[in-house]
């Protein structure tokens, strides 16, 4: 104990001075607003560990920073808002995804295929290179002629501002269907089976030394013939789905947002591991120059998508209640009412900003700590962060482990960015913004330290609320009489501050491992 | 004498570029029917527009051969570039505009805080290396995009809409003037790119080199290594402060948009198409990106930057040695050293 | 007898460094064979090699009448091989117990296995608890021989198990490998040869990546100028 006391001893300090800095800011203040602030700190913290958390995994085992998890913050709320206020879209979008992730995933079935046909080494790579454009040029074709509804972003009346405003107001507009006028139903269906197993098989064909020893079971049938009867389902049912889930009430609605949301960057996660990240990995600049590339083109694809303009995400109704015993004042006038405020100290204090989310988070933090020291995976992942050579030596496939952490990695990502959403808006610059405070979170708790991401995103949930909250009622400096007021921008600056603050005297961080 | 042929042979390329861009005005003009007369009293619609295209390739090629001195050659990925380029336009414009000062003075003023800038960012290289190092810069941009964008700024950025109305000196017009700021701008490009050719093969260069292949030996060499790194980052950040002078005086507004992120893979991708750490790979990169993206979104609109994104992840995955770079190897073999620089970064030790 | 491990003729390279240049033998089943040779001979590119850690070019490896050569590592360990490595590679931040879990392949073995390893190092039992890096030099080496127990492996690789133990426990070492060799065929290398001598029946020896001889180890002892010219001073 008392040598794990001096080991730290630079970073208890700077804990102290953190926290006799906060006490200080916090003289100032009333009661009140010092507990809504301090629970807005852990709201924003909430949100940036998730984000932190995600990064701070991958970087630990795969070595892989990925820059593009500001982006993929931003793609879950955006994909979240989607489910939530245009579920018709959603619906319409889920068969072509289904049908080309079951077209992919009968990749075992391809490589086999793969492995019985013999040819010189340059003749495949040209076949398989043609394979796959061909099968995605195809797939480019039917997605194309593929109706599905969507927002306009060129009319104020049809844009998702008006959409969410609508909503918001408790007042649904249900847009028109839209129907195959393009391409008949069934060429879609099989142009989208055929055309995702056509790249498929193109990239099986590139990767043939891979796969040769995989072996053909009926359980490798199984997820593709799940992902197809779920695709078709949806193409057969769209219209009942979709009033279904109009007339749902928005809790269930947001759970399944939620849900889609995680679904989609665990999804995008394991597919940028797999055909992205994985031949980088003898270069990690390279890496590094990606995974910042592919945010960028991400931002453009989602300001392509839904435009530039902010809107806003409404919450659920379990959120909103105005009417009533409310603001409550006690937890079942809370649960009664579905009160959107409560008084707590004398101050109103919103209910999903700043206790729903930090409950949240709180709630991640175990899980994800429990996975990590209970169970066989977190064994693997603690164990590859040390030496994968070894894992691998004892007869662990260390490459799923990896697939699996980074998609678990950009998930939290996702989630973060669907949670947040609500609470913050949807804005084209939301994941830098929040890129900016998980890598400043990262740096200053330890960039591969899991405890150090949730004690950096804390403080720095902290630094920026007390900053905000001085912006509006002002600083009284000390000796003087005058009243500082920082202004916005000088709201990340000081986590910048700090960040370098604590660099520059400890460069691994608070909890990090020392070099 | 002797010396100064060697002079011209080793820079054979270089000149033989600088002559034909000089010349290319005239003989587009001629294609439309413009005489040389008219194109030297700035007439001649076809001519100007390509100038004016040159101008924007010559301002990215002096942004990205910072760039890759500081990257490529010293091995220090900094994603905060963008903020040398950004604050020397703002100074700049703001300058001139709401200050008012004499031009001469705005020229000295934003050179004098491009060396701030620089030892600013040195006051952390000490400390920080690789991986934290980029994090670092990535923070210190990142604030100055915000403090650019932010509302309270509006006065002197024009905040999300951008700077407007910088009152160019007449001489430098790029409306009246355009042939002398095409001159100009190609005169320093040329000039920079002289200059980072000596100064690699200098000792100091070589040091540098050395920095980036492995630091802890350079240092065991007896090499207080920071200083060299401050050095160089003093000469990237005037280089692309001038780049960003340049840039201000050119174009009518000055977006926040080059202050963030989005311009650093900007950067990132010409140094990447051109190959890393060339040099000449910046002037072939910054060509091939501006033509391209030109071309492209000239027939695709808004989704050019698609395809833009697209053939930065298939530079990052099938060309990581660039256009220059590829061809140089294949000329001399030179994989190991090649190789060493692509583990350069190891993110964890 | 039939042999458990062939290597046959392999070139092996790790990143562009050719480091094995023809290595030749075989391994019968059952037995304890040493790899020796001198620093940076090759013998722990060897090992990697057989279990695909550094990648053959040439040659085969074969293991039970299956060519491994070119199948991703955790594939091969999965066939049944486990290896010790030089600097043991205990995971630091597991404990021992979730150190010995780690190398399940089913689940279960450290259950069944549990006795056995522990009638070898009974020291073990008492540090089940603590983490990886509190552990001694020697607890770390058995440590890392009772993980490739764990899971059914008929062939152990074991690199230096002496390095940098203390006499005494080199002693119990010798006794522990030579009790494991009656359950699966052991692949030793040691630098100090008088371990390799007590334990081992075969040995091959490897001279700048290259198999120079092999044979019984107690020919090789009655030959001093062979251990003279491959090994130096002996």
């Amino acid at each position: 104990m008392k040598t794990n006391l001096r080991k730290n001893s630079k970073a208890i300090i700077i804990l102290v001075i953190i926290a006799a800095f906060l006490f200080v800011a916090a003289r100032g203040m009333s009661g009140r607003d010092v507990l809504i602030t301090v629970l807005r700190g852990f709201s924003t913290g909430s949100v940036t560990f998730l984000v932190a958390a995600g990064f701070s995994l991958i970087f630990g085992l795969l070595d892989v920073l990925n820059l593009a998890q500001g982006t993929l913050y931003m793609i879950g709320a955006y994909v979240g808002w989607t489910v939530y206020v245009r579920p018709d879209t959603f619906i319409d979008v889920l068969t072509p995804v289904l049908l080309i992730l079951a077209g992919f995933s009968l990749s075992a079935l391809w490589g086999r295929l793969a492995s019985r046909i013999q040819l010189a080494p340059k003749a495949r790579k040209i076949i398989s290179w043609l394979l796959i454009l061909a099968g995605l040029g195809l797939l480019a074709l039917v997605l194309t002629r593929y109706p599905i509804a969507i927002w306009n972003l060129n009319n104020y009346s049809e844009s998702p501002i008006t959409y969410s405003y609508m909503a918001d107001q408790g007042l649904r507009i249900i847009p028109a269907e839209v129907t195959f006028e393009k391409i008949s139903p069934f060429l879609a269906i099989a142009g989208l089976l055929v055309s995702s197993a056509i790249s498929a098989f193109g990239i099986a064909l590139l990767n043939r030394n891979e796969s040769r020893s995989q072996t053909i079971n009926w359980r490798k049938f199984l997820v593709p013939a799940l992902l197809l009867l779920g695709g078709i389902l949806a193409a057969v049912f769209n219209a009942q789905i979709t009033s279904w889930m109009f007339a749902m009430s928005t809790n269930w609605l947001f759970v399944i947002a939620i849900l889609i949301a995680i679904l989609s960057g665990v999804g995008l996660g394991a597919l940028m591991e797999t055909t992205l990240i994985r031949p980088l990995y003898s270069r990690p600049i390279y890496q590094l120059m990606l995974t910042l590339g592919l945010g960028t083109i991400g931002l453009q694809i989602v300001q392509a998508v839904w435009g530039r303009p902010e809107f806003v995400w409404p919450k659920p109704e379990f959120f909103t209640g105005t009417g009533g015993a409310c603001p409550a004042t006690n937890l079942a006038d809370l649960l009664e009412n579905n009160c959107s405020t409560v008084f707590l100290l004398g101050g109103r204090v919103r209910v999903y900003d700043e206790i729903f989310i930090p409950i949240v988070g709180i709630i991640v933090l175990i899980v994800v700590w429990i996975l990590l020291k209970r169970s066989r995976i977190g064994m693997i992942i603690r164990a590859g962060v040390q030496d994968r050579q070894m894992v691998e030596a004892l007869g662990i496939n260390v490459r799923r482990v990896f697939t699996l952490v980074f998609a678990l990695g950009v998930g939290l990502a996702t989630f973060g960015g669907a949670l947040a959403a609500p609470s913050t808006g949807l804005t084209p610059v939301m994941g830098e913004r929040l890129l900016l405070s998980a890598l400043i979170a990262l740096a200053i708790g330890g960039l591969t330290s899991f405890p150090g991401a949730a004690l950096g995103s804390l403080l720095v949930g902290l630094i920026q609320q007390f900053m905000i909250k001085y912006g509006q009622i002002g600083i009284p400096l000390p000796f003087t009489d005058v009243v500082f007021k920082p202004s916005p921008p000088l709201v990340p600056a000081s986590t910048v501050l700090l960040m370098v603050i604590v660099l520059l005297i400890l460069p691994g961080g608070l909890l990090g491992s020392k070099e | 004498m002797k010396n100064n042929s060697s002079f011209l042979t080793k820079n054979r390329g270089i000149l033989i570029f600088f002559a034909v861009m000089l010349l290319a005005p005239f003989l587009i003009g001629l294609f439309e029917g413009s005489t040389p007369l008219m194109i030297w009293g700035n007439q001649g619609s076809l001519s100007k527009f390509i100038e004016g295209l040159g101008i924007e390739i010559f301002i990215l090629a002096l942004f990205a051969l910072s760039f890759d001195l500081l990257f490529g050659i010293t091995g220090l990925l900094s994603f905060g570039h963008a903020m040398f380029f950004a604050v020397a336009a703002y100074l700049t414009g703001i300058a001139l505009k709401t200050l008012a000062m004499p031009f001469w003075g705005v020229v000295l003023l934003v050179l004098l805080a491009a060396i701030v800038q620089a030892l600013l960012f040195s006051l952390v290289l000490p400390r920080v290396k690789g991986i934290t190092f980029t994090l670092v810069s990535l923070g210190l941009a990142s604030v100055f995009h915000i403090i650019v964008m932010s509302s309270d700024m509006i006065n002197l950025t024009g905040a999300d809409v951008g700077l407007q109305g910088v009152p160019v000196p007449a001489f430098i017009s790029p409306v009246t003037e355009r042939l002398r700021f095409y001159v100009i701008a190609l005169t320093l490009l040329v000039a920079t790119y002289l200059f980072y050719r000596r100064f690699v093969a200098s000792p100091t260069g070589r040091v540098c080199v050395a920095i980036r292949e492995n630091e802890d030996r350079a240092k065991m060499l007896g090499y207080n290594t920071t200083i060299f790194k401050v050095v160089v980052m003093i000469i990237s950040s005037l280089t692309a402060a001038t780049a960003g002078m340049l840039h201000a005086l050119y174009q009518p507004s000055i977006s926040p948009s080059i202050a963030d992120l989005g311009f650093t893979v900007t950067g990132l991708l010409i140094v990447l198409i051109g190959g890393v750490g060339t040099l000449s790979g910046a002037i072939v990169g910054a060509f091939a990106f501006r033509l391209l993206d030109f071309t492209l979104r000239r027939f695709m609109g808004e989704s050019a930057s698609f395809i833009t994104g697209a053939i930065y992840v298939i530079f990052v995955l099938f060309v990581p040695y660039g256009i220059v770079g590829t061809i140089r190897m294949r000329q001399l073999r030179t994989k190991p050293g090649w190789q060493r620089l692509l583990g350069m970064v190891k993110p964890k030790n | 007898m039939s042999n458990i491990l062939e290597v046959k003729n392999i070139h092996s390279f790790i990143n562009q460094f050719h480091i094995l240049q023809d290595v030749d033998f075989v391994v019968p089943e059952g037995s304890i064979t040493a790899l020796l040779g001198r620093n940076g001979a090759g013998k722990t590119t060897t090992l990697k090699s057989i279990l695909g850690l550094a990648s053959v070019r040439e040659g085969k490896v074969i293991f039970e009448g299956r060519e491994v050569q070119g199948m991703p590592p955790f594939e091969i360990a999965a066939l049944g091989i486990g290896f010790v490595p030089e600097h043991r590679a205990i995971f630091r931040d597991l404990s021992v117990e979730e150190n010995l879990k780690i190398a399940e392949r089913n689940k279960g073995d450290l259950d069944r296995k549990r006795t056995f390893i522990f009638d070898l190092f009974p020291d073990l039992k008492k540090f089940l608890n603590l983490r990886g890096t509190d552990l001694s030099g020697g607890q770390q080496q058995m440590l890392a021989i009772a993980r490739a127990l764990v899971a059914d492996n008929s062939l152990l690789l074991i690199d230096e198990p002496s390095e940098g133990l203390a006499p005494v426990i080199i002693e119990h070492m010798i006794d522990a490998i030579r009790q494991l060799s009656e359950q699966s065929t052991v692949v030793l290398v040691e630098q100090n040869f008088l371990v390799a001598s007590k334990l081992a029946k075969y040995f091959v020896i490897i001279e700048e990546g290259k198999s120079v001889a092999s044979g019984l180890m107690k020919d090789l002892e009655a030959d001093k100028a062979m251990i003279h010219r491959y090994l130096g001073a002996a």
